[in-house]
């Protein structure tokens, strides 16, 4: 054969015809096949409910209970459990979403108030139907589960999770480090003035090798308690409409009723109201003075060794400290938990964690067998049969689960809901990834510095959110 | 041009034979034509199945890779709904983005002083081996300052984070000895780069080193002894012999310093995510938290190119220069 190229003959030889040939049928083949994925390995596509949870190998014998429980009772699903291990939340979704780029998401996957509303918006399945149709089943969860944990995760007017478990950023204190200041257990309606007090007494006790007061620079337990307990946040917070069918069919008669909506709303940044700054400049105080730290990003991986060693005076956590702290060596009267002290308010910021079903999951009645079946008490307690968190149901939160590791008021924990209805979540809008950010790295600056520095850090704090909110959601 | 031409002709009929003898050893000059042409054309196919792996993984892992990474600047995607085309927007909004322009200071800051302090160190301290130390000495101390290259950049950083902690770090106790006050190493922008500077140098600067110690192994003995009589003692020889001499080693170690430095992110990332404020954020760091925490994947791949630019913008003008300041004995 024989082409006309640039005014020369040209010939293309056997071989070079063949090539072209099968360079067709190979760039023909990859063009006509629909996209290759993760699945199209062998043994990776086969019909389990595939279950993503944040975890690691050590949890691994209370998840099989509770898979072998389910099994028992639906033999026909065949379930996969996939432990990811990850720092906190953010890094968890990074790795769900990866999956879901690779072509393999699960079908289910256990996501917390940080994640909630990016999994409602983009990825989840409402359980709205499902919740409406097993509503006899489902009667004895709701009436042991706090409705300000279920609101959490209302989204526009829908249900895409039920809570499993929880945890407010109450004050845990140390006990010893109390004691050598001559301090007594603090008042349930104690003020931030108190608490600075507290503090500074501990710091005269103690002078060096002690922090009276050590947190972190995070979305849950940093800035923003402060913030709530001052009756703002750095974002304004609105509610959405709907939801009635839920309030109205399983939480009539709870005296909080009125207060339930369609599900939290974050569309506007606040970082430049008053008692913004007034928050952030009580912190700079605690750190200028030398009562509290400055807070790293990402900090807290050394949090429970420290103030196992006595080295931490008060700390915001929740109910998840306490078998951290047991096996740190602290008995049962070595430390004790508060509520969040007071200011213009007493609410409190929690983060509850429950199962979404994936849009893309083959089979979404499977899928919620399954997260109806781990939100049952029988499950409830094969999951969590120690103090590792606070479980959704009140009935849990009892006497057995902290015997013999404290803390003495482990009922603070559960009281946070019931005595601070308004109590809230984290501000977590679908852009949290985003937002966390830029609330994050501008904090330690707001607080290190003079007055100057702390309005150039919320002024670059408002810019970095509306930049944040004003991103593709 | 006709394939028939004498210069194309030439080389076919001196490589026949050389082909056929590896092809078929001892079968000497009695074989014809189509014997050699055959024994040239299964010599062919086994040299594309032996490339064939490499080919195949460089086009699958690195190829392809690059060329999507392009392409998809050119999209909005989030992974979840399909990929829409607009354009230049993502370059038009990247370039815009006070983050991203910080981040690639800092990335440049970062270059600047990381891969002066590794070389510097590493140089100083290979000619303080090869010279100053005995043979057994030597070989501790390679493998000593190799060591940390070998390290998870994630471990070394958490550990770093543990040392370098305000309250309780090490470091600062160390300091308290001394009578100096606690540095808040890690919650201060000055700090925190310090840190971030000082890990990534302690752990990549056994390389460089490697190649200096490799570059002084070669230069003669012969040349410092003219040196030594043509009076020049001390630093002068080394200024005068020995920098001139390792400029080839200097090079190289310099442009893979560059482009090592420019994709940094496990320190920054692990030691203080960036912070406080942008002061420790990488290019890096913004192409990770825009495509897999903020789901903004041509976004990041707009970053990425642009990093790619500047890599090779860089490593272009490091060869270029080196015409005039590197010596071939």
């Amino acid at each position: 054969m024989t082409g006309a190229t640039n005014g020369h003959l040209r010939e293309i030889t056997r071989r070079t015809a063949l090539g072209a040939l099968g360079a067709g049928i190979i760039g023909a083949t990859v063009a006509s096949w629909p996209r290759l994925s993760g699945t199209d390995i062998p043994g990776r596509g086969d019909n389990s409910l595939s279950i993503a949870i944040m975890g690691t190998a050590a949890d691994a014998a209370a998840r099989q209970r509770a898979i072998d429980a389910f099994t028992r009772l639906h033999p026909e699903i065949k379930v996969k459990v996939q432990a990811i291990q990850a720092v906190d939340w953010k890094d968890f979704f990074t790795k769900i979403l990866t999956m879901v780029a690779a072509g393999t998401p699960p079908d289910v996957v256990y996501v917390a108030t940080e994640g909630a509303q990016l999994f409602a918006e983009k990825l989840a399945h409402p359980l709205d139907e499902y919740v409406r149709r097993d509503a006899a089943d489902m009667r004895e969860f709701f009436d042991d589960v706090h409705p300000s944990l279920v609101e959490a995760f209302m989204y526009k007017g829908s249900l895409y999770q039920l809570p499993m478990d929880w945890n407010a950023a109450n004050m845990y204190y140390n006990t010893t480090a109390f004691a050598q200041a001559g301090l007594e257990r603090p008042a349930d309606d104690w003020t931030h003035v108190d608490f600075r007090n507290r503090l500074a007494a501990m710091r005269k006790a103690r002078t060096s090798d002690f922090t009276p007061y050590y947190w972190t620079n995070r979305l849950f337990g940093g800035v923003v308690p402060w913030l709530y307990a001052n009756d703002t946040s750095f974002l304004k917070e609105t509610r959405s409409t709907g939801g009635e069918w839920l309030w109205d069919g399983f939480y009539a008669n709870d005296p909080s009723r009125s207060l339930r909506s369609g599900g939290y709303q974050w569309l506007e940044p606040n970082a430049n109201d008053d008692r913004v700054f007034e928050s952030f400049d009580y912190l700079r105080g605690l750190v200028k003075d030398g009562l509290g730290v400055r807070p790293e990003e990402g900090g807290g991986s050394s949090l429970v060794g420290l103030f196992a060693s006595n080295r931490i005076g008060t700390t915001p956590a929740g109910g998840y400290w306490v078998q951290g702290l047991h096996e740190a060596g602290m008995g049962a009267n070595d430390f004790d938990v508060q509520f969040f002290p007071r200011w213009k308010t007493q609410r409190h910021q929690f983060g509850t964690a429950g199962y979404a079903i994936m849009k893309t999951a083959k089979d979404k009645d499977a899928a919620w067998e399954w997260i109806k079946f781990s939100s049952s008490r029988e499950a409830m307690e094969l999951i969590f049969p120690n103090p590792i968190t606070t479980p959704a149901r009140r009935s849990m939160v009892n006497e057995q689960l902290y015997a013999g590791k404290g803390p003495a008021h482990w009922k603070v924990f559960y009281d946070t809901l019931d005595r601070f209805p308004t109590t809230g979540p984290i501000p977590a809008p679908p852009q949290q990834a985003a937002v966390e950010t830029a609330l994050m790295k501008n904090v330690s600056l707001a607080v290190s510095g003079d007055e100057r520095q702390l309005k150039q850090a919320l002024s670059s704090m408002q810019r970095d959110l509306e930049l944040a909110l004003r991103r593709q959601s | 041009m006709s394939t028939t031409s004498p210069h194309r002709e030439r080389p076919k009929r001196t490589a026949r034979p050389a082909a056929k003898a590896l092809a078929n050893p001892g079968a000497g000059r009695s074989a014809g034509p189509a014997t050699a042409g055959s024994a040239r054309h299964s010599q062919r196919w086994l040299a594309w199945i032996f490339l064939a792996p490499t080919i195949l993984g460089m086009g699958l892992f690195t190829l392809i890779p690059i060329v999507a990474s392009v392409v998809l600047a050119f999209f909005r995607w989030d992974i979840i709904s399909a990929p829409t085309f607009v354009g230049f927007d993502n370059f038009s909004e990247v370039v815009q983005d006070p983050t991203v322009r910080v981040s690639f200071l800092n990335t440049i800051l970062f270059v600047v002083v990381a891969v002066a302090f590794q070389l510097g160190l590493a140089l100083a301290l290979a000619i303080m081996v090869q010279e100053k130390m005995p043979a057994w000495l030597r070989v501790f101390f390679r493998s000593a300052f190799f060591f940390p290259l070998i390290l998870s950049a994630a471990s070394v950083s958490i550990f770093m984070r543990y040392l370098f902690n305000e309250q309780f770090g090490v470091v600062n106790w160390f300091l308290s000895l001394a009578g100096i006050p606690a540095v808040p190493w890690l919650t201060t922008p000055g700090g925190s780069a310090a840190v971030v500077i000082l890990v990534y140098v302690w752990q990549n600067f056994g390389f460089s080193f490697l190649l200096f110690i490799g570059g002084l192994a070669s230069i003669p003995v012969e040349t410092y002894e003219a040196a030594s009589i043509d009076g020049a003692t001390g630093w002068r020889k080394h200024l005068y012999v020995t920098l001139p001499l390792l400029s080839p080693t200097t090079l190289v170690a310099s442009v893979m310093a560059i482009i090592s430095a420019l994709q940094v992110f496990d320190q920054p990332y692990v030691l203080t995510r960036g912070g406080p404020g942008d002061s420790t954020r990488t290019a890096v760091m913004v192409i990770f938290e825009s495509a897999f925490q903020r789901l903004e994947f041509g976004q990041a791949s707009a970053i990425g190119v642009l990093l790619t630019l500047i890599i090779m913008a860089i490593t272009a003008a490091q060869f270029r220069l080196s015409k005039r300041f590197v010596f071939y004995q």
